[in-house]
């Protein structure tokens, strides 16, 4: 019944007039104003002004520059102007390196600005300047009485950094190879996905179980141990490598596939599940009942009347995979990506033009995925509309057709059960394979603890704050009427469709000069995860929203609460299961979050997720495993501390 | 096994964990006939044919289709084809593709498909609908697509798993004559399922009555109505006045029944009954006469019984009474109360009953 609720809104079409009589009923309710204006603020200043930046910064060029004032004692001559320039001609005639020159005259002072190349360095051309200048003393003293040098940044709008982009391979082949890896990671994904939803379906009962466990294992753990686990495997110095005597390497794309592929098997398999679940059997039996066999039935039937969900999952793991940024980091190899590559850009060459060109790239496949998912797919899913589902019991399929799905669907568990198998075993021996002692001497880092002790923080900080943001974005959609609806719900859906990276940049960009100078301290950290995390707790909130009853609300309402009143009275109980369902989500995701963090965080704060990655690049493969199995055991102990504080509490999650 | 016969089912048993939802059910099947299984829901029909189809296998018992032993079959190699409820026509074919689906997994040559198509849409009724995705269709033209897609697999039976359901009261009378045309025309065997009596009765050329995974009553309408065997089959199919008592004398000329609205003498039962045996008279409501207290019975030799209007409703074709007759209410159907003028509430009045009524022994 929930269902009908936007629809009953939308036939209440109102006039012209009555839409002007609401918005000044919402301008002359200042509980409501003011909550909607701050929800666009804040969703503005934390989701599209740092998006906003990256754009602009990929359209400017920056260039090293000279800024020398010339202070005099009078007003400036007649004609001083004229011959400064002709001073500064002559002396910069011999300096390397200059692009261009400007001069600004004022009352009592004169400034020249000196664009160098961009490549130049600019301690170099500032003391080439002023030795060139130096030469012009005497020209210069009766005319100015004390000449100021310092360095300055020349700033234009420009194509130049796209140009260079698209004329150095280390640059465009970044964006080639994060298009190839999202197509095969797509490719891989989706089949198994739908093998293991099609066998846990369709296959005896307990294998269901099984296969969900299995499918949805990898969700608990950070994007990367798939990464590390390979590289204990099959990395140089690996396990296999030296058992079999291989010259195996699996640093590279072999890598990055394979751990990408485990890495967004979940969200595949619940996402074709669900597709599967809803298509129901009826047809399935309609085309038996037409003499088709099993393999016919799932070839002309099941797939076909699927497909518009499998080619949702599919946008989404392609979205996913451009986005990654932990298993190209750490088992790319020599291999370029443009979400790493985009990182590498600002921490080696702190060059933040390319970082965002590399950013828009990033920004690009998602948008037009978003737009295409949002226009084409919507709606277009076939579900059986037939009241109850059939209670009829299972019907065997095909042996041929179903034990290839699960023969495979098990063969990749076993690779997930393996990996997770390596990173225990390598948190307590000595060096897996090498040294085989058992130890403890991995979890003996303090610098683990610490970083643990963060992540949580971190973590509970964002779990907080997003969904309170969300939940009441949520509803104010819903529930109000307010101004700009469509805008507010894009801007909040932006922050999650936007790559990890592009945030992190984003909020460089945005948050390192005054007033807003953010970077650097801990609440940075929070406010980004918890921005870039919102439109879950929304869609959640939106979700609940539509099954409560209005009505309730009206009646408190009736009964004298003001708007504000009835938001913390009365609906946020009933919407406490969506803010729970939030938390959890926010706080997993926070706790193994690397993408975006990894470019706001300082040596104090460090997070544990970033911690694992920066020791496994160092080597510390045991040191890696240990801090993971205990991150993992966090995660999954938070969960499992809820889920029984819920039945505590009698409040249903989810 | 008789040449008439087309299905036999013998001893189905099937149980879904503590539910027993086939016991034991046994059936003929004649050739060419429409049949229907007609219950209240739970009552196993939809289970029933679910294993005449091959969806569902039973637990013990066997299913015979023209003298071959199916029970364990799968669907796609029997001689069956299903209608169901919702139709499942494939919403990502068209009209025509979805009528040539069972053809084309049958293989045949392309030409004949085509032919076969265009024979089963003017069947139908639904030419020139053929490139028609099935949501651009009315729920009565799904319908028509849906029995053209099982007619052209040429099956043995053709089931119809409460195929009317979703239509709205018009559209079914007129698809259930169209059914019944169909039937006609093309001598096709076709088990019906559904839990409206009307549809049941107005439809098929026999009935199975069935209640709690059980068969009650295996007849034609005018038998199950007339004649229904036992008080659930009376009271499941019409309105029913069931009236039990014992017998109290055995005459020549026929007997008298004790009951809570008095002394009634009937003609004796085709069963023996001696007297003290606990039978029930089983009236329909329009079978009972009503009149104005002391009027002289229409016929020689009924049953004049006193009572008084209870509640007298108008339904335009018909005056309902419910009549208070001692302790019991009798339920009285007048169809022509033009005629015989309406009785308000309260009046006091004679209801008629004739000698010859349906008994049931209890």
């Amino acid at each position: 019944m929930g269902e009908t609720f936007p629809e009953v809104r939308q036939k209440r079409r109102t006039g012209q007039g009555d839409r002007i009589a609401e918005l000044g009923r919402f301008f002359r309710n200042p509980g409501l104003f003011t909550i909607t204006l701050l929800a666009f603020l804040l969703i503005f200043l934390f989701i599209v002004y740092p998006i906003g930046r990256v754009l602009l910064k990929s359209f400017t060029v920056s260039y090293p520059a000279v800024i020398v004032t010339f202070h005099h004692p009078r007003p400036a001559p007649e004609g001083f102007k004229e011959r400064l320039a002709g001073i500064v001609d002559r002396a910069a005639y011999g300096v390397k390196g200059i692009e261009a020159r400007r001069l600004s005259a004022e009352e009592r002072e004169t400034v020249l600005t000196v664009r160098f190349r961009k490549d130049w360095d600019d301690l170099k051309g500032l003391n080439d300047l002023r030795r060139a200048l130096g030469k012009e003393k005497d020209s210069l003293l009766p005319l100015a009485v004390e000449i100021k040098y310092r360095l300055g940044q020349e700033t234009e709008a420009s194509f130049l950094t796209y140009r260079e982009f698209f004329s150095q391979s280390r640059y465009y082949r970044a964006l080639k190879n994060s298009i190839l890896l999202a197509c095969i990671t797509t490719l891989i994904v989706v089949p198994i996905s739908f093998c293991f939803a099609f066998s846990g379906l369709k296959g005896p009962p307990y294998i269901r179980g099984f296969l969900k466990i299995f499918g949805l294992l990898p969700l608990v753990a950070p994007p990367f141990i798939f990464s590390l686990a390979l590289i204990i495997l099959g990395g140089r110095q690996g396990i296999i490598t030296r058992l079999l005597d291989l010259p195996l390497n699996i640093y590279g794309w072999q890598g990055v596939i394979i751990a990408q592929t485990v890495t967004f098997l979940p969200l595949g398999y619940l996402m074709i599940e669900n597709v599967l679940r809803s298509l129901g059997s009826n047809l399935e039996d309609a085309a038996l009942d037409m003499r088709a066999s099993d393999l016919q039935v799932l070839l002309k039937v099941t797939i076909p009347l699927s497909a518009p969900g499998i080619l949702k999952a599919a946008l989404l793991v392609f979205i996913l995979s451009i986005a990654d940024f932990g298993n190209p980091m750490l088992i790319g190899g020599d291999v370029p990506f443009l979400a790493t590559g985009a990182y590498l850009l600002w921490v080696s060459e702190n060059n933040l033009e390319m970082a965002a060109v590399f950013c828009v790239f990033l920004i690009i496949p998602s948008m037009i995925i978003f737009v295409v998912n949002e226009f084409f797919l919507k709606g277009k899913a076939y579900t059986t509309v037939s009241g109850k589902p059939q209670e009829s019991e299972r019907r065997p399929v095909a042996g041929k057709v179903l034990y290839p799905m699960l023969g495979f669907s098990l063969a990749v568990s076993a690779l997930i059960v393996l990996c997770f198998g390596i990173i225990f075993l390598g948190a307590v021996t000595k060096i897996l394979m090498v040294d085989n002692t058992f130890t403890l001497e991995h979890f003996r880092s303090p610098n683990g603890f610490r970083t643990l002790i963060t992540s949580v923080k971190f973590s509970l900080g964002a779990a907080l704050i997003a969904p309170l943001i969300g939940i009441t974005v949520a509803y104010l959609l819903v529930r109000k009427k307010i101004p700009l609806k469509r805008v507010l719900e894009s801007m909040s859906l932006l922050g999650f469709a936007v790559p990890g990276t592009v945030m992190g940049i984003g909020y460089i960009l945005a948050f390192n000069t005054p007033p807003l100078l953010l970077t650097g301290t801990f609440a940075i950290l929070i406010v980004n995860e918890a921005f870039r995390n919102i439109s879950v707790s929304l869609e959640a909130g939106v979700s609940k929203l539509h099954q409560i009853d209005p009505a309730i609300e009206e009646a408190a309402a009736d009964m004298g609460a003001g708007s504000f009143k009835t938001y913390t009275r009365v609906v946020l109980p009933l919407i406490s299961s969506a803010f729970v369902a939030g938390f959890i989500y926010t706080f997993m995701v926070g706790m193994i979050a690397v993408s975006a963090v990894i470019f706001l965080i300082t040596p104090g704060n460090d997070l544990a997720s970033l911690y694992i990655l920066s020791v496994a690049e160092q080597g510390y493969l045991g040191m890696a495993c240990a801090i993971s199995v205990m991150l993992i055991a966090v995660v999954l102990g938070s969960l499992g501390g809820l889920k029984i504080m819920m039945r505590w509490t009698k409040t249903e999650i989810l | 096994m008789g040449a008439k016969e087309i299905l036999r089912l013998t001893g189905l048993v099937k149980r879904f964990g503590d539910l027993t939802a086939l016991n034991q059910v046994s059936l003929v099947i004649e050739r060419g006939k429409l049949v229907t299984f007609l219950g209240p829901s739970g009552c196993g029909k939809t289970t029933l044919l679910r294993i005449i189809s091959g969806f569902s296998f039973p637990d013990e018992g066997e299913v015979v289709l023209d003298g071959e032993d199916i029970t364990q079959t799968p669907p796609n190699v029997r001689d069956t084809a299903m209608v169901f409820q919702n139709y499942a026509l494939f919403p990502h074919l068209t009209v025509a593709q979805n009528i040539a689906f069972g053809l084309k997994i049958m293989k045949k040559p392309k030409k004949k498909i085509e032919d076969e198509v265009e024979r089963l849409l003017n069947l139908v009724q639904m030419e020139g609908l053929g490139e028609r995705r099935p949501h651009a269709l009315s729920g009565g033209q799904q319908q028509r697509v849906a029995l053209a897609r099982a007619l052209s697999l040429e099956p043995k039976i053709l089931l119809l798993d409460e195929p009317l359901s979703n239509l709205d009261a018009n559209l079914r009378i007129l698809m259930r004559g169209e059914i019944r045309k169909l039937h006609r025309r093309l001598g096709i065997t076709i088990i019906f399922v559904t839990h409206d009596q009307e549809e049941a009765m107005s439809l098929s050329d026999e009935l199975i009555v069935m209640d709690r995974g059980v068969v009650r009553q295996v007849a034609s309408p005018v038998e199950i109505y007339e004649t229904p065997a036992d008080e659930f089959v009376a009271r499941f199919i019409g309105q029913i006045n069931f009236l039990p008592g014992y017998v109290t004398a055995v005459m020549p000329e026929g007997m008298i029944l004790t009951t809570e609205i008095g002394e009634l003498f009937l003609a004796p039962p085709d069963f023996p009954a001696a007297p003290g045996a606990r039978l029930a008279a089983v009236v329909r409501p329009e079978s009972v006469g009503i009149a104005r207290r002391g009027a002289k019975p229409p016929e020689e030799g009924m049953n004049v019984i006193p009572g008084r209007v209870e509640a007298a409703m108008y339904l335009g074709f018909l005056m309902r009474y419910t009549v208070r007759c001692k302790d019991m209410s009798i339920q009285v159907d007048e169809p022509d109360p033009r005629y015989n003028g309406i009785f308000d509430e309260g009046s006091e009045v004679d209801l008629y009953l004739r000698r010859r009524v349906h008994l049931l022994s209890r």
